[in-house]
């Protein structure tokens, strides 16, 4: 595989080459939130800011909101017009490690449990373009879940920050064909690649947050009945759609149709197991108190995806901890949790 | 600011009420898993009583909570909280006798985006804020930065109408009658600026804003006046509004939710804090404070012995409601 430099300042050229091919699409704070949009053609500012995304590239393949079909109604009945299905060409231009991993996770959901038509549509089409991290937050805790500032396991391509320039290592087939077709890098040297790895070395030692998984599935597990502990840990939470809505791991949409004169479209959209309404069933709601709703959430991500997946499903990007209205920390929920022991004794 | 003595009488307080019986829970503020934040600490356990903490930014509005808590409650509040808590006793959600309200006589709170846009560095990456006097220092990697202290509190606090709480039962401080910043303008430059544009701009400004709510109803949780069991927006039989984001579905939502607290919004600012996505909530709820000042001379949760205002009718009150 390839490993080739760029210089910062031909950053936009080079985008600019590969926007031929693809839709180039990068961070931006041009809507209010830090979101990932349709680069300008121009602006490269974002490297200066850019930490990572409020909004996580999840939504790029289940976006909050997605057409799904249109129909319509006439004296014959009910006509369903053919779905939606777009498969853009995607190039993600600076996705986290962390988040490049939250796809991999989304793919066992939407790909090979289920085959989902409209991820996989946008999903089979991307590449994705990582930037190791350097500027860590205090929330985030990759490193406790196996992964790291500078994991390159989910990408096509890892930049990685060598001060004025970027080191480019191809990790895919992808990857690798992206710096074939482009004449503003140039191959990198002993130099750029020590300079990368110290980088990357201080990236990791600023990851301060730390949470021990060993065994969380089983201790989870031996915990689901203790209400007592998810009452407490549940007590300030305010039920809001936040934590899983901004989630790059939680997928869980609700389906809707809007029907005027005659004519619908079927919209699938962002739903959160925090809302009550979402288990609400005609006869009962099986999850109708807020402990049992954020204990699914904790659950999910910590034993059910381990118990499917053999994976747990959670990137350590830090999204929940530092957008909480109330501060409600996952993490502290986790180290907190009674030993197995004790939670079976109370049963 | 003698955080530390109020600190140390609040923690001494809360410990006698639940040694004393007198309440069986008490909501106060803990420190934080992040730099410069706070967190909810809701606790029936003397041990967690030294977790306690007052400090520039206990921004929760704690009055949230008690419309879920049973039993009877110490509850640590600020001046505006104590408003939202006195709304709720006005609108009969709260029972008087089952609280023992803990007030903060609150100089306001610290607006920790203004600071990050002042310094120039994100807050974990701030060492340190510290306020002396009037003004904030704050530490970054290297220097010092002093900025005045109205340049970094939140915009509601600088228009703070009651810094001490006027319903309490223990006061932890002296009572301040105002937060002693000379600007009150200042927390309505972007109401102010918002209505001076023609209604068309408005529209689109709006419109433009409602485009990126997500739905997640932080706004409408945080907020101790959206008390419903049962809001409008979780109706769906039949349905009467679309979940899906779609920024009129979600403009309706927000002005309907407004509609609904006029007369409660106490200008505590949680909706704005709460939301993810950075919609400036506040610039609708506040201009609703402001219509029901002009209309019907009401202020929310001033007085617990008078009625909600959306529960009485005076012959003479205002009809220009519907224009």
């Amino acid at each position: 595989m390839k490993k080739h430099k760029i210089k910062k300042r031909d950053l936009a050229k080079l985008l600019s080459e590969w926007s031929n091919e693809f839709t180039i699409l990068t961070p931006s704070r041009a809507e209010g939130a830090t979101k990932w949009t349709k680069w300008d053609g121009v602006d490269t500012t974002f490297l200066d800011w850019y930490r990572n995304t409020t909004v996580p590239p999840k939504a790029l393949f289940l976006p909050a909101m997605e057409e799904m079909f249109s129909f319509h109604r006439d004296k014959e009945g009910y006509h369903i017009e053919a779905p939606l299905l777009d498969t853009p060409k995607q190039l993600v231009f600076g996705i986290r490690p962390c988040d490049a991993r939250s796809l991999a996770l989304l793919d066992m959901t939407f790909r090979d449990a289920y085959e989902d038509p409209y991820y996989l549509a946008k999903r089979e089409g991307a590449v994705l373009v990582g930037l190791a991290c350097t500027r860590p937050y205090d929330s985030c805790f990759c490193t406790s879940l196996g992964s790291s500032p500078d994991d390159s396991s989910h990408v096509d391509l890892l930049l990685t920050d060598i001060g004025d320039e970027f080191l480019m290592e191809a990790i895919t087939d992808k990857g690798n064909k992206l710096l074939t077709s482009t004449s503003f890098t140039e191959t990198a040297g002993k130099a750029a690649e020590t300079r990368a790895k110290e980088s990357k070395e201080t990236a990791y030692r600023k990851v301060t947050r730390k949470i021990n998984v060993e065994g969380v599935k089983d201790r989870l597990l031996s915990c689901f009945d203790n209400k007592d502990y998810w009452e407490k840990v549940a007590l300030k939470c305010i039920s809001c759609g936040i934590c899983t809505f901004l989630c790059p791991t939680c997928y869980c949409f609700d389906i809707n149709d809007e029907f005027i004169k005659n004519h619908g479209e079927r919209f699938r959209n962002w739903d959160s197991c925090a809302f009550p309404l979402y288990t609400k069933m005609p006869v009962e709601n099986p999850r109708p108190e807020k402990w049992q709703r954020l204990r699914q959430k904790v659950c999910h991500k910590y034993e059910f995806y381990p118990m499917n997946f053999d994976v747990i499903g959670c990137t350590g990007c830090g999204r929940c901890i530092r957008l909480c209205p109330v501060n409600w920390d996952i993490t502290l929920a986790l180290t907190n949790l009674p030993a197995k022991a004790e939670c079976e004794q109370e049963k | 600011m003698k955080y530390g003595e109020m600190e140390q009488k609040l923690r001494r307080e809360a410990r006698a009420l639940l040694k004393e019986g007198r309440v069986d829970i008490i909501i106060g503020f803990e420190n934080g898993s992040l730099k410069f934040t706070t967190t909810p600490l809701i606790t029936s356990d003397e041990a967690d009583i030294d977790r306690l903490v007052i400090n520039p930014f206990i921004n929760n509005n704690l009055s949230v909570f008690l419309t879920e808590t049973k039993g009877r409650v110490g509850i640590v509040v600020k001046g505006c909280d104590s408003r939202s808590l006195v709304s709720l006793l006005q609108d009969n959600k709260v029972t008087r006798d089952d609280v023992v309200i803990l007030g903060i006589p609150c100089p306001g709170i610290i607006d920790l985006d203004k600071v990050e846009q002042l310094a120039g560095k994100e807050r974990d990456e701030i060492i340190d804020i510290s306020w002396a006097e009037a003004s904030v220092v704050v530490a970054v990697e290297g220097e010092r930065k002093e900025f005045p202290i109205q340049e970094v509190l939140y915009d509601n606090c600088l228009g703070c109408e009651l810094p001490t709480p006027k319903e309490y039962d223990i006061l932890l401080g002296e009572p301040a009658s105002s937060i002693g910043v000379d600007n009150q303008a200042d927390s309505l430059t972007k109401i102010k600026q918002l209505k001076d544009k023609p209604p068309e701009q408005r529209w689109s400004y709006w419109r433009n804003e409602f485009n990126r709510c997500l739905r997640c109803y932080a706004c409408r949780n945080i907020c101790p006046a959206c008390f419903c069991k049962r809001c409008f927006v979780e109706e769906s039989e039949p349905q009467w509004l679309l979940p899906v984001p779609k920024w009129q579905d979600n403009l309706i939502f927000q002005v309907t939710r407004n509609i609904h607290v006029v007369g409660r919004c106490t200008d505590c600012g949680e909706c704005e804090r709460a939301c993810p996505v950075n919609i400036p909530l506040r610039s609708l709820s506040r201009e609703m404070y402001q219509i029901a000042d002009e209309l019907f001379h009401y202020k929310a949760g001033m007085d617990k012995d008078i009625p909600p205002l959306m529960a009485t009718y005076e012959i003479t009150d205002s009809e220009d409601l519907v224009k």
